[in-house]
């Protein structure tokens, strides 16, 4: 029993001797009021350094057990002078910072590696203090932090390190606060309201002044009724509309959003000073216009045929041809373009090797073909609805009067059919001209060979895309939309009064 | 006409009491009680996480189990899992941050770090920098090369989660007997030669086309032209970081590229990243250049026995080719109320339990040091060998340019690539140079 003891004793005094030493040159003070968000500052004092030693900076927290749980946050090697003085870093570009001040002097940066270490040249220094961030407190929360002091390479178990800095340390809270960015602006919220709500007053005062000025007294509680369609016309087309518009005539991008700042007619002098602009402009006009010319024709001829009484197999064929049109166009494009591979099906038919989208000329020509294949049933089955409504009785009298099938088709058919052909075809030019899936799945408006300009089979919307979401130019993005918006306009009006469309409606 | 407009006042007002509401709840920006606000928050906080594996992969799925541990070990915090395509995850973050609706954590690349540092709102930026709340032991858990890849600047964007890069994989099956075979010492000389002796071709009505590819690689895609354009000797950028796209040696392995395809007939027309990677697990490709994300389906769907070997030498520089490093981590948006949540959990799920598990199960190549020299790791053929390429690798480096290289370079190569333009490579990358200087200088 007594030998234990001795023996115990025996391995205790080096421990004993090593903790009274570090306590006796080293102090150290802790400050967490200035030193940032997550932070604190430690100041450690040092006397007569006269041989290299490591600074164990140790933080512990309180756990659940009402412990505390002790981790190494940092080392600081105490080293010859002069050994890595050309590879200081400047303050404020590392990780965290350190100052040394040796005997007085001024406070130099000290450099500090990713893993935590800091090289302090002050062997042979009578004094120095040291001035280190320490990272990664926890905000708001108190901690208790230490400093282990021992020389280069020295080892001590992690049990003899906790009981010397239980002993040894203070308390410190890191009180700074998250310079966090301000709650997100609601004046775009405010604004939104606020026009949706204008909106829709002046919605209503319009229709009570036409009331007022007809006479219609009995009918103010009609308004009521039709207020909630009214808000959602105001929220989800009025809206929107507005804002783009509003958007054009502003810096808005990326870096200025929610912040943007008026700039007149920049954009749209941008937008038609751009080089690309006609390219894009008439590649979307041929595209518009070769599309709804086959899609109406060719929808024309299959409701044609379809119409035939003496025809079998009407409604396979008729569900045959509907097929593109029933299936998600995503999902039909995509599937175009594995069969447009290289080693796609339709390769492996022809037996050719062709790459049909590398080439300009090429993949122009493909991603026109699968948006007349896409769009020919719709036209097939409203035209084909018209058809039926056309008189029997009309063509048999012709037929009787010896008139040929083309001129029957010419005087009769067409004339009647006019009234869904031209809606129709009005409809098909907006829908082709903003029709975004096809090129966008098929080449994604490649190959482009023009260096910051629109790509070969970009048409305006899916530039558009790309000026908004791949630049972030939301400004000059909206300027365009826009642009696309009145030329779409200006096409409606004069095509509108051409063919008295509306007279053809009504 | 009275009841409507009684009706919209009351909407109004009601609208503004919700924006104030809003508003109350936010925490300050500075000053006052806010600190023990924060740690209410922290403590009752429901993280909103956005992450780029593919759906149902195993990557995903060892990412639930990892965020359901976390879940476990904090019970305070519940997190809100959402899937974002990788493509244009960093746009998406980009358009909900402007809108104060980003998620508190976002799984990021470094290659799109660069466009994100620029951006801000309210004179703020859109992520945090994480510098001051890891510790430096947290720090140095890193590879200092991966940790230094997801800075911005000074400011530390992101914690390094994973490392890939390019490598040579083949098919034993396809080599016959006795035939050379790819070593971590060959030439590119050997490499066309082997593939040369790999291709087969069928005979069609319009001549003859590949039935199997010698080796496989889609040639327009920028991020496979690197390893050539660097073992040609050529750069992306100079020492001071600007563009060097017309370089010397730039030109001359985009025309060897291309003529690998185009020329050489080794693979089949067009390839692309798809295309390589289903002719590969078809057993139609017996060499490809591809990185370790696919080898588990290689494996598993393909059930070959693929081989990895590193990137030659280019005998007429000396130099090996070396593939672009990219680095995939996770990083905190800058709105975050819960930030220090946000942040254990980028610390969790970067942990070296949690790369370890992703490296074993998934072949994600890790960037915590100490599993560099870890048993498990280095017993892997794949995981060493694609470790040891890296190594070889080249950084991407995380600045504007590197976010703007690919449009001007796509463009170029389409215009090189096109038999109807068929432009000369000198050329097409001294446009793509300049159009590159120019957006830089927007």
């Amino acid at each position: 029993m007594m030998s234990k003891s001795f023996l115990l004793l025996i391995l205790m005094i080096p421990q004993l001797a090593m903790i009274s030493a570090a306590k006796g040159d080293l102090e150290f003070a802790v400050d967490g009021s200035e030193s940032g968000y997550r932070k604190l500052q430690i100041e450690i004092y040092l006397e007569v350094v006269n041989e290299e030693r490591d600074l164990e900076i140790w933080i512990g927290m309180p756990n659940a057990n009402n412990t505390t749980t002790w981790e190494l946050h940092s080392i600081i090697f105490a080293r010859i002078a002069n050994t890595t003085a050309s590879t200081q870093p400047d303050p404020g570009t590392w990780y965290d910072d350190g100052w040394i001040s040796v005997e007085g002097g001024i406070w130099e940066p000290i450099r500090r590696n990713q893993n935590g270490s800091a090289l302090a040249e002050i062997v042979g220094a009578q004094s120095a203090a040291i001035r280190m961030e320490l990272t990664g407190m926890p905000s708001g929360k108190e901690v208790r932090v230490g400093v282990l002091d021992h020389g280069a390479n020295a080892s001590r178990t992690f049990t003899d390190k906790i009981a010397e800095l239980e002993l040894n340390s203070i308390n410190a809270i890191s009180s700074a606060v998250d310079d966090a960015p301000p709650p997100p602006n609601t004046s775009p919220v405010l604004f939104a309201i606020g026009s949706i709500g204008l909106s829709l007053i002046a919605l209503l005062a319009t229709f009570r002044w036409l009331d007022a000025k007809d006479g219609r007294t009995s009918s103010r509680s009609a308004h009521l009724y039709i207020a909630p369609a009214l808000l959602a016309l105001t929220i989800l087309t009025f809206y929107p509309v507005i804002y783009g518009m509003w958007l054009g005539f502003t810096d808005a991008d990326r870096t200025h959003l929610g912040d943007e700042s008026f700039v007149g007619l920049a954009n749209y002098i941008e937008v038609f000073t751009a080089s690309g602009f006609l390219r894009v402009t008439t590649f979307t006009l041929i595209w518009t216009v070769v599309n709804v010319a086959f899609h109406v024709g060719l929808g024309l001829v299959l409701a044609l045929i379809l119409n035939q009484p003496n025809i079998r197999g009407r409604v396979a064929y008729r569900t045959a041809l509907l097929l593109p049109w029933a299936v998600p166009s995503y999902i039909s494009v995509l599937i175009w373009k594995g069969m447009l591979q290289p080693d796609g099906i339709l390769n492996d038919i022809l037996g050719t090797n062709i790459d049909f989208l590398s080439n300009p000329s090429g993949a122009r020509t493909v991603v026109i073909m699968v948006n007349i294949w896409l769009g020919v049933p719709f036209m097939m089955m409203s035209l084909s609805g018209a058809l039926q409504s056309i008189p029997t009785d009309m063509h048999e009298a012709a037929r009787v009067d010896g008139i040929g099938s083309w001129s029957r088709f010419r005087h009769l058919t067409l004339p009647h059919l006019k009234s869904a052909i031209v809606p129709l075809s009005l409809l098909g030019f907006i829908w082709t001209f903003n029709m975004f899936n096809v090129i966008y799945l098929l080449t994604d408006g490649g190959p482009n060979l023009w260096f910051g300009e629109p790509g070969s089979t970009d048409i305006l919307i899916t530039y558009v895309y790309d000026v908004a979401f791949r630049e972030g130019a939301y400004g000059i993005a909206a300027a365009w939309s826009v642009v696309i918006f009145m030329m779409l306009l200006s096409f409606s009006w004069i095509y509108m009064r051409k063919t008295s469309a509306m007279e053809a409606v009504s | 006409m009275r009841s409507a407009l009684c009706l919209l006042i009351a909407m109004l007002f009601a609208a503004g009491c919700l924006t104030s509401t809003d508003q109350s709840t936010h925490p300050p920006a500075a000053g006052g009680n806010s600190s023990t606000q924060l740690i209410q928050l922290e403590t009752q906080g429901e993280l909103i996480i956005w992450h780029t594996f593919s759906a149902d992969s195993k990557e995903e799925d060892v990412f639930i189990r990892s965020i359901a541990e976390f879940e476990r070990m904090n019970e305070h915090v519940s997190v809100v899992i959402t899937r974002v395509p990788y493509s244009n995850a960093h746009t998406q973050f980009m358009v909900a941050a402007q809108g104060g609706e980003a998620p508190d954590l976002i799984r990021l690349s470094s290659d799109q770090l660069g466009e994100i540092g620029e951006v801000r709102v309210d004179g703020f930026p859109l992520l945090e920098d994480l510098r001051a709340h890891l510790t430096p032991m947290d720090r140095s858990l890193f590879d200092e090369r991966a940790l230094h890849a997801m800075k911005y600047g000074s400011e530390l964007l992101g914690l390094p989660a994973s490392q890939d890069c390019l490598s040579l994989l083949w098919n034993d099956a396809l080599f016959p007997k006795g035939a050379a075979r790819p070593h971590d010492n060959w030439t590119i000389e050997e490499m066309l030669e082997i593939a040369k002796n790999l291709t087969a071709y069928e005979q069609g009505p319009e001549g003859s086309k590949v039935s199997q590819a010698g080796l496989s690689l889609p040639v327009k895609v920028p991020y496979w032209w690197f390893p050539f354009q660097s073992g040609f000797g050529g750069r992306l950028f100079d020492e001071y970081g600007s563009p060097s796209l017309n370089s010397s040696g730039s030109a001359e392995s985009l025309e060897y590229l291309f003529d690998l395809e185009q020329k050489h007939l080794l693979m089949h027309n067009g390839t692309q990243r798809e295309n390589m990677k289903t002719h590969f697990l078809n057993s139609e490709a017996a060499m490809i250049i591809d990185g370790p994300w696919n080898w588990a389906t290689y494996e598993t769907v393909g059930r070959l026995n693929v081989s990895q070997t590193l990137l030659p030498y280019v005998s007429s520089t000396g130099e090996r080719m070396s593939p672009l490093v990219t680095f995939k981590g996770w990083s905190v948006s800058k709105r975050s109320q819960y930030k220090e949540s946000a942040v254990e959990l980028a610390l969790h799920l970067t942990s070296v339990n949690n790369q370890r598990n992703y490296a074993i199960e998934t072949y994600t190549l890790p960037t915590a040091r100490v599993l560099y020299d870890d048993q498990r790791i280095t017993s892997n053929p794949v995981l060493s060998g694609f470790i040891e390429q890296l190594q070889l690798g080249t950084p991407a480096p995380t600045n504007r340019a590197m976010s703007l290289v690919y449009g001007p370079l796509s463009t170029a190569f389409d215009n090189v690539y096109s038999t109807e333009i068929a432009m000369d490579p000198n050329f097409a990358l001294q446009a793509a140079q300049e159009e590159l200087i120019s957006k830089l200088e927007e």
